[in-house]
């Protein structure tokens, strides 16, 4: 990835970041989309493996330090999912909207398994329903919101050659 | 070239393998070293982004609440408008209260219902009928005043002429009796109200503007003493031998919604002191405010008193001096030849004054008024006591 393509990556990234803050909280849904995930999807497939899971570790402790008693559930799965992410970049992140989608949904529904049950605060009925119906629905919303902004910001969003 | 890639995937794992000990390490930290870590990321390079969650928590909770808030402030803005009306009705009941306190007895209180057609302006109707006791040509008043006499009786309701009616006529006069009339409507033209009229009057007398008009009680109709307005200005009209003044009505019919309806044995037993003036009625309630004062102030004497005595006996039976009294120093008794002279040359003028003062007491008795005015004379208290003793 030359210079001018880091920095849009990086202007993109801070770009989900921030709206992870403001938008999800302003819009306040049941099934919320997950901005982070998102960033963490985008960046991870333009960096290696390694680097993926550090970025995902770093963003996962910010998001669990806004979530008093969750402190590392969150760097647990964002870890992996960005590992994971950015070692199957070269399948999922082909030039097709419909692929991409699915790898927005598929992270962000792994991230939320790994989440709750890392974070052990849902148990039992709760949790199943939690898994099946409300994560996934989020993740749907993701994929979705994922896609058109990915759509929107096509010109600062080209993935670097695998 | 297959090495290196596998070196570089050792090398991912081990990063891998790496975040998610320090993860896991993280997440099973003690509650006591969680909660400052996390507090510790919020309060440094995380702040903005907690500032952002924050403002759009805000942003989401004024758009969730700008409804209900927008109904409630509509809801105030109707009481405020309802406020006005209701502080008016308020006072206007306020004033029909006083009236009736005032009247005592031998009054029906009715509501104006007022038409809004041709002439409504000049007629009423009245909640209450002949069976309240309401008979034709029964007086119609408010608290400031008059307002018309009753024309129709139903069992239920009455009908009432408004002194706007241009039949309508009442005997008037100034309240010190120096000047007679009839007031009448006047109207101030096509699209203007009404005024009253006082006609008749002999033209010897002359009422300057704010004189007060009182119905004079001629004719049987009305009591005597019922306000019917203040006089704004002398018309010139073609009658050379008497004058005719303007007033201003004491009471607009518009405005009128409760009124009072005099029974005819009310009016024989007369109307004074019904219609005080605004400022006696000041000065009244000024008075019940100093009073109230006063009385306040006089419990509190003399509850301090009261509180005094008690600390006083308390300490007279311990044997203490008394409260905010510091017993003065006791001086050796001086034995020598000039001190013995002293105390006896002391004791002689004492005595002295006590003579003095018993013969003045004589006297007073015998002169009570100069008794008033002379000045007690208080006995020097000269006997020696031993130290700590209580006088």
């Amino acid at each position: 990835m030359n210079l001018g393509g880091a920095i849009r990556a990086i202007i993109s990234f801070l770009i989900f970041v921030v709206l992870h803050y403001t938008l999800r909280p302003l819009l306040g849904w049941r099934a919320p989309m997950d901005f982070l995930v998102l960033a963490l999807l985008l960046a991870s497939v333009r960096v290696r493996p390694a680097t993926a899971a550090v970025i995902g570790f770093v963003l996962g402790l910010i998001s669990d330090s806004l979530v008093p008693g969750a402190l590392g559930a969150g760097a647990i799965a964002m870890t992996v999912v960005g590992f994971g992410a950015s070692y199957l970049k070269a399948v999922f992140f082909a030039d097709n909207l419909v692929l991409n989608a699915f790898f927005f949904f598929l992270g962000k529904w792994v991230f939320d398994i790994l989440y709750f049950v890392g974070e052990q605060r849902v148990k039992g009925v709760e949790l199943l329903q939690q898994l099946l119906l409300w994560s996934p629905l989020s993740a749907a919303v993701t994929a979705a919101v994922g896609v058109l902004l990915l759509f929107l910001m096509r010109p600062l969003l080209e993935p670097a050659p695998a | 070239m297959a090495r290196a890639i596998r070196s570089n995937t050792r090398f991912d794992l081990i990063i891998l393998g790496t975040c998610i000990v320090l993860a896991f390490a993280a997440r099973a930290l003690p509650e006591t070293m969680r909660e400052p870590m996390a507090t510790g990321m919020r309060r440094s390079f995380l702040a903005p982004l907690v500032m952002l969650q924050e403002s759009a928590e805000r942003g989401r909770q004024s758009l969730l609440q700008a409804e209900p808030k927008q109904a409630h402030l509509d809801s105030l803005s109707l009481g405020a408008m309802k406020a006005v009306s209701l502080e008016s009705e308020n006072d206007r009941l306020r004033k029909l209260i006083g009236l009736g306190s005032r009247l005592r007895w031998g009054f029906v209180p009715a509501e104006a219902l007022h038409g809004r057609g041709v002439r409504d302006e000049t007629t009423v109707i009245l909640s209450a009928g002949s069976r309240a006791g309401v008979t034709r040509l029964s007086p119609v008043i408010a608290p400031e005043g008059l307002v018309g006499v009753v024309d129709q009786v139903d069992p239920t309701m009455s009908h009432a002429m408004l002194w706007t009616n241009p039949d309508f006529r009442v005997s008037a006069m100034t309240p010190d009796g120096t000047a007679f009339g009839i007031a009448q409507a006047h109207l101030t033209g096509a699209t203007g109200g009404y005024l009253i009229e006082l006609r008749g009057v002999p033209f010897r007398s002359t009422l300057k503007p704010g004189a007060v008009v009182v119905s004079s009680g001629w004719g049987g109709v009305w009591p005597r003493g019922i306000p019917i307005g203040t006089v704004l200005e002398e018309i010139k009209t073609s009658e050379g031998w008497a004058r005719t003044y303007l007033l201003r009505p004491a009471v607009n019919p518009a405005d009128v919604y409760s009124v009072m309806i005099l029974r005819r044995d009310r009016l024989a037993k007369g109307f004074d002191g019904i219609w005080e003036s605004t400022a006696q009625v000041d000065q009244a309630a000024q008075r019940i405010v100093v009073s109230g004062d006063s009385a306040a102030k006089a419990a509190a004497l003399a509850e301090a008193a009261a509180r005094r005595a008690v600390i006083d006996s308390i300490a007279k039976a311990n044997g203490t001096p008394l409260l905010g009294v510091t017993p003065p120093p006791t001086p050796a008794l001086d034995t020598s030849p000039e001190a013995v002279a002293a105390r006896a040359a002391a004791r002689r003028a004492a005595a002295a004054r006590r003579a003095a003062a018993d013969s003045a007491a004589r006297q007073n008795q015998a002169n009570p008024t100069q008794a008033d005015t002379a000045r007690p004379v208080i006995p020097a208290d000269t006997t020696r006591r031993p130290p700590g003793a209580i006088r």
